[in-house]
Order: structure tokens, then C-alpha cells, then sequence
């Protein structure tokens, strides 16, 4: 089932530090999986679990005083396997890769657009940077890539700076932009958390139609497990720098084993939940990276938490690719 | 967006001539009655010397309201009127003078916008990187030590000690070069531009390394532009309008910085003039060379306007 060929990406182990002045930020801490081509994979965790610095470190694009101190990570494109991160920050190899095999939405759709440049240009430029193709050919297709995603009158729209466009329509040209070039791998960082719900719903749709047509791995992160369930094949839930829980959706919703898991999804309100029925909160706050706790780092927090939790988990295969880091995920839990 | 800026452009009109009313109060008010340098004192101590007459002749017999309407409409027509001195026509000397000036302040410009751009996109890249640090301390000099010392001291290495660059003076005698001028004209721009060259590179750096950190930038390298790129196109002409309205604001300062650095370097230009004049209380020279200074700050503040303009597509007029 796990054969090579149809892997797209693995990340194997992988740790980022922040290395500031005065003290270390483990942000990631041995973060592992694997991902088939064409799927998508949502990861899901509260905020400061180290989803968008995992997501910065497949591509390089950690800030400066970040810095990828262990693990793997391994690409798989059409000309075989690529180790992402012993390649050069900037150099030509990564360079070759961003953009045109893995395209990359980042968390803030307003502030990701140069707010001096047209529209057009910044997505045409995607397109000239990685193939021989003419200004105009480019334009061409960053307005039909518009097209695609319902900007309306977009040949006069390309024309236009970031500050003349929408929130929704910002979001939409950041996925122009990112998709423009086919990229095997789209990782989205939070895509519709800026938006309305209607206008979420509809920019998930998109996505998800471009993925059909191009057969495009998306790597979708969220702390909204409504989308998660909608959008995704699979889900790693993180916490604290590292995946807890790890499976399908069916796995991971259906039958979730990692009390952190349970928690997450308690929180959520579903429609329909009876009147005067209050939303559970996971107790306490996630601790600082800098001060981790002794052993399973959620066991200050969880229900469940016995002797053995004051050593550190291993992670328990379930079996079906559904791994869980808990010792007590085979059984016992009771909400 | 032409009409906006026609519009400002003449508007520059009354704000000169609100500066000119209060110069021309300023100058009333400083002691000392420009009659009495222009006229002997025996001649004017002498019993049969008429001052009622002399001042009538003069203008100067009329309220001090219609002496400036009368001034400043000559000067509207060109009639910058005579040094109070030697009677020599001001237009005639402005003509010597001002190409000089703006020769030196020309230069002093290029010089400082580039280097200071340039070492301060380095320092930006190469955050404390020993690149960095030696930027600090340039900057840290220029800020802190007045032009004419340095000037003094630059005349003594370069000058006197190396004997590279001549001591003082626009040109040499019998020469005309380009080069010659150019020889001449190093020393002093550096020196006067030298504050402003540390400014630009401290504020080049600071807008540069906010700039490196917005995401946009980050936008740009996920495209997979190269570096030179990133910086170059993406931050840099970011960075470039803060950096342009700071080198406008400047401006005057440079301006300002000539009247000494023309002494200092014996440059023939208006610095000299106004420091004459202002000796000899020749106030209609003292009124057009502080008018001129007055014109070229105001029309520094229309350029960061243009600029900001062309530069920022936010800023739409209509
Ligand atoms: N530039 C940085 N310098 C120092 N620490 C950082 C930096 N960026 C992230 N971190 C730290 O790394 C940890 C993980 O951050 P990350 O941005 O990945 O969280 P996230 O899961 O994406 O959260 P959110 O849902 O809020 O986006 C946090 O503890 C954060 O404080
Ligand atoms: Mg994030």
C-alpha cells in the first residue's frame, strides 16, 4: 500500500528550532509522515502547535533565526527523490522547486501581496520565473487562472493593485498565483481564516476542483475540523510540535484515539446541539515550547493521564497507517 | 492627477510670499539702518544734508508695507534690485553664484543617495555581518561630527598630507575640463553629503530589515525568484518611498550645509554671497539668497509629493 511511486512527499523526524537571542524555541519536535499523491492531508491543532513552521520547512522559508536541526524531508518529483532539506536555502535547486513543483498559500492573505505590483504581474511572474514563455503569454494565463476561480472581468482586473481587490478576491489571486505553475504539491496554511463563511466554503470548493483537474496533493492546514472533514483524505493532528494522532478521516473522526483528539473535537460546536448543552474546553493552555513537560507533553492537561505518562510516549500503530502517540490509546478511554 | 499637481505647483507662489513677509520683518527688526553704511558719516553728520530727501529718493520714506509690495513685485518681474555695497546688480552675481551652489549640491545629492542606499541595502542583507558593523560606525561619525571639521580634516589628509585632491576652489586657472571639475568638486560634495550619506544608510537599513519580514517577501521567494530579485525588485522598491521622502526632508539641510562648506572649501558660490551680506546688513542680497533657499525647500516638498505619487499606486487623486 506504501509503495515509493505513489508517495509525494516524507517528512521523516523533522525539527526546526528558533535560535533567538537569549533561548531556543523548539518549535518542531520530530514531526513524521508520509503523503500520497493526489490526496490531502489536513493538519489540525491549536494555535502555536507548529503547523506553519512545518509547513516553512518543506520549502525553506523559515525566517532567519529559524533552522531545520534533524530529520528529513524528501520529495518525490517526476525526475525521483529530492532530500529538501540538506538543499541550500536559496540556492537554484530549492529555487527550481518553489513555485513550479510546490506552491505555497500562506496564512495571511492580505499581507501576502506586494502591495506595488499589479495583480497580474505577481502571478504572471510565478509563470516566467520557471518556464521560457513571453510576458503576454503569462498575462494570458493569470487571467484565465482568474477566470477559473470567479473573479469576474478578470483581463481588466489583472490590471489592478492588491488594495483595489477584496479580501476574498486577495485569497483567490494568492491561489492563482500558487496554482499557476500545476505545482505537484499545494500546501495552503490556513486559506479561509480570514474569510466570511460563505466565502470559505467557496474558495474550499475551488480548491478542491483544481485539484480534481490537475491531480494536485494538498497539504491543508486549519484549526477548523468542520473543514478538515469536508476537504481531507487524511489528518495528522499536532500538538506541541509533534503529531499525536495520525490516520484517514474515517480513522481520526470516526473513531479518535489520542485524548487530545477527543478534546479538539468536542470543542467544536455541531449544528444541531442541543439547547443549554455547553462546548467542552480543553483545561488548562498549551504550555510554552521554551518550558516543555517532563514525559507526554499534553499529560498536565488530559483526563487520562496516569504514572506511566511521566515518560515520554511512543507512538502505537494501530494498524491501516492510524498511529496514535498515547499509552493509553488501546483502550480505557472513556468520555 | 496633472491638475492636482499644477494646483500644487502654483501654490508654491503664496507660501513664498508668506516666507518673504516674514523675512522681510525679521530683517526690520535686526538692528542698524541700512543708510547709514551707505552713507559717510561726514557726509551724513553735515548740516546741510537732506535724509528726508536721500530716503524719498530711495523709496525708503514709504510705510514698510509698500516697500515690500514694491520689492516683491520686482522680483516677480526679475528685478532682483542692487547690493546695497558695491551696487552691483544681484541678478549678475546670482548668475556666478547659484550654478555653483547647485553644482556642489548636486553632487553632494548623487553621492550621498547612492552610497547611503547601497550600504544600507548591505547592511539590511548582512545583518551584523562586520560589513554591518563598519556601516555603524560611519554612520555613527557622520551623524555625530560637524561638516566643517570634518571638511577641515579631509583637506588635511587628502589635500595637504596626500596631496591628491586640490585644497579649495571650482576650477583651476586655464582649466575647464570636466575632469578638473570633477577633481575639484569630490571633496566638498562628500563632505556636505556626508550626514545625510549616514542618515539615508541608517534608514535605508531599518525600512530594509521591516520590509525583509513582511510576507510578501516571503510570497516573492515561494515563487522561487532568485535572491537579488527578492531584494532588489520585491523589498527594495518597498523600502525605496520612506527612503525617498526622508532624502526630500533632508534637502534644505543639504542646502543649509553649503553656506559653510563653501567657506570652508573657498567655493565661489551663494554661501559666500549670504555670508557677506549678512556682515555688511546688504539686505536686498540677504532677502533674495534666503528667498532662493526658501524656493528650493518648498520645491523639495512638491517632489516628495510627485514622488510619493508616482511611487505609491494607493495614492490616487480624484
Ligand atoms: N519567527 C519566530 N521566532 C520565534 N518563534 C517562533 C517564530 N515563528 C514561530 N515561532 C514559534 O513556533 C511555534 C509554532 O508556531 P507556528 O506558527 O507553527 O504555529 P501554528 O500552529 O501555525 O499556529 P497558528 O494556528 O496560530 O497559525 C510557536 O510556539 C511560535 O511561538
Ligand atoms: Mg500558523
Amino acid at each position: 500500500m506504501n509503495s515509493e511511486s505513489d508517495l509525494i512527499l516524507k517528512v521523516d523526524n523533522l525539527q526546526t528550532q528558533f535560535h533567538l537571542s537569549r533561548r531556543v524555541v523548539k518549535a518542531v519536535n520530530g514531526v513524521s509522515f508520509q503523503m500520497k499523491r493526489g490526496r490531502t492531508l489536513g493538519v489540525v491543532g491549536e494555535s502555536g502547535c507548529g503547523k506553519s513552521v512545518t509547513a516553512h520547512s518543506i520549502v525553506q522559508l523559515l525566517p532567519k533565526m529559524g533552522r531545520i536541526v534533524d530529520g528529513s524531508i524528501t520529495y518525490y518529483s517526476s525526475n525521483g527523490a529530492v532530500e529538501l532539506s540538506k538543499l541550500k536555502r536559496n540556492g537554484s535547486e530549492m529555487r527550481a522547486i518553489r513555485g513550479k513543483e510546490i506552491g505555497m498559500i500562506f496564512q495571511d492573505p492580505m499581507a501576502s501581496l506586494n502591495p506595488v505590483f499589479t495583480i497580474g504581474h505577481q502571478i504572471a511572474e510565478n509563470i516566467t520565473q520557471h518556464e521560457k514563455i513571453s510576458r503576454a503569454a503569462a498575462m494570458e494565463r493569470a487571467v484565465e487562472m482568474l477566470t477559473m476561480l470567479g473573479i469576474p472581468q478578470a483581463s481588466t482586473r489583472i490590471k489592478d493593485y492588491p488594495h483595489q481587490f477584496s479580501g476574498g478576491m486577495k485569497q483567490r489571486a494568492m491561489i492563482a498565483l500558487a496554482m499557476v505553475c500545476n505545482p505537484k504539491l499545494l500546501i495552503a496554511d490556513e486559506p479561509t481564516t480570514a474569510l466570511d463563511v460563505t466565502i470559505q466554503a467557496q474558495i474550499l470548493e475551488l480548491m478542491k476542483e483544481m485539484q480534481h483537474k490537475y491531480g494536485t496533493s494538498i497539504i491543508l492546514i486549519t484549526h477548523n475540523m468542520g473543514i478538515v472533514a469536508d476537504m481531507a483524505d487524511d489528518i495528522a493532528v499536532m500538538y506541541m510540535g509533534r503529531i499525536v494522532e495520525f490516520g484517514t478521516v474515517r480513522q481520526v473522526l470516526g473513531s479518535p484515539r489520542h485524548p487530545y483528539t477527543r478534546a479538539l473535537l468536542q470543542s467544536v460546536p455541531v449544528l444541531g446541539i442541543a439547547k443549554g448543552e455547553r462546548l467542552k474546553t480543553i483545561r488548562g493552555s498549551t504550555p510554552d515550547p521554551s518550558d516543555m513537560p517532563e514525559g507526554c507533553e499534553f499529560a498536565p492537561r488530559c483526563d487520562f493521564a496516569t504514572k506511566q505518562c511521566k515518560t515520554v510516549p511512543a507512538d502505537t500503530d494501530l494498524g491501516g497507517g492510524h498511529r496514535v502517540r498515547c499509552w493509553n490509546c488501546m483502550g480505557g478511554l472513556t468520555t | 492627477m496633472l491638475k492636482y499637481f499644477t494646483f500644487r505647483f502654483l501654490s508654491i507662489i503664496p507660501m513664498l510670499f508668506v516666507v518673504t513677509i516674514i523675512i522681510f520683518i525679521g530683517l526690520q527688526l535686526t538692528p542698524g539702518d541700512p543708510l547709514t553704511y551707505l552713507i559717510p558719516p561726514e557726509l551724513l553728520a553735515s548740516a546741510n544734508f537732506d535724509l528726508a530727501s536721500y530716503k524719498k529718493a530711495m523709496g525708503l520714506d514709504a510705510p514698510l508695507y509698500v516697500q515690500f509690495f514694491r520689492w516683491f513685485s520686482g522680483m516677480l518681474q526679475g528685478k532682483l534690485g542692487y547690493s546695497l555695497v558695491d551696487g552691483t546688480s544681484i541678478a549678475t552675481m546670482l548668475g556666478h553664484r547659484l550654478p555653483a551652489t547647485l553644482e556642489l549640491a548636486a553632487a553632494a545629492l548623487i553621492i550621498s543617495s547612492v552610497l547611503g542606499i547601497v550600504l544600507g541595502l548591505i547592511s539590511s542583507v548582512r545583518q551584523n555581518s562586520a560589513a554591518d558593523y563598519g556601516n555603524t560606525v560611519i554612520g555613527i561619525i557622520g551623524i555625530s561630527i560637524p561638516e566643517f571639521f570634518l571638511g577641515i580634516i579631509a583637506i588635511q589628509i587628502f589635500s595637504i598630507k596626500l596631496g591628491w585632491l586640490p585644497v579649495g576652489g571650482r576650477l583651476d586657472y586655464g582649466e575647464s575640463g570636466f575632469l578638473s571639475l570633477l577633481k575639484h568638486v569630490a571633496m566638498p560634495a562628500l563632505v556636505l553629503g556626508f550626514s545625510l550619506t549616514a542618515a539615508l544608510m541608517r534608514y535605508t537599513r531599518g525600512t530594509m530589515l521591516d520590509v525583509l519580514g513582511k510576507d510578501y517577501v516571503k510570497t516573492a521567494r515561494s515563487k522561487g525568484l532568485p535572491e537579488w530579485k527578492v531584494i532588489v525588485k520585491h523589498a527594495f522598491r518597498n523600502a525605496l518611498m520612506p527612503v525617498i521622502l526622508l532624502l526630500c526632508f533632508r534637502l534644505p539641510m543639504l542646502i543649509g550645509g553649503t553656506v559653510i562648506i563653501e567657506s570652508v572649501f573657498g567655493w565661489p558660490g551663494m554661501g559666500g554671497m549670504l555670508l557677506n551680506a549678512v556682515s555688511a546688513k546688504d539686505y536686498p542680497v540677504v532677502m533674495i539668497a534666503t528667498m532662493l533657499t526658501a524656493f528650493m525647500v518648498l520645491l523639495a516638498s512638491f517632489l516628495v509629493d510627485l514622488l510619493t505619487a508616482l511611487l505609491d499606486p494607493r495614492v490616487r487623486f480624484d
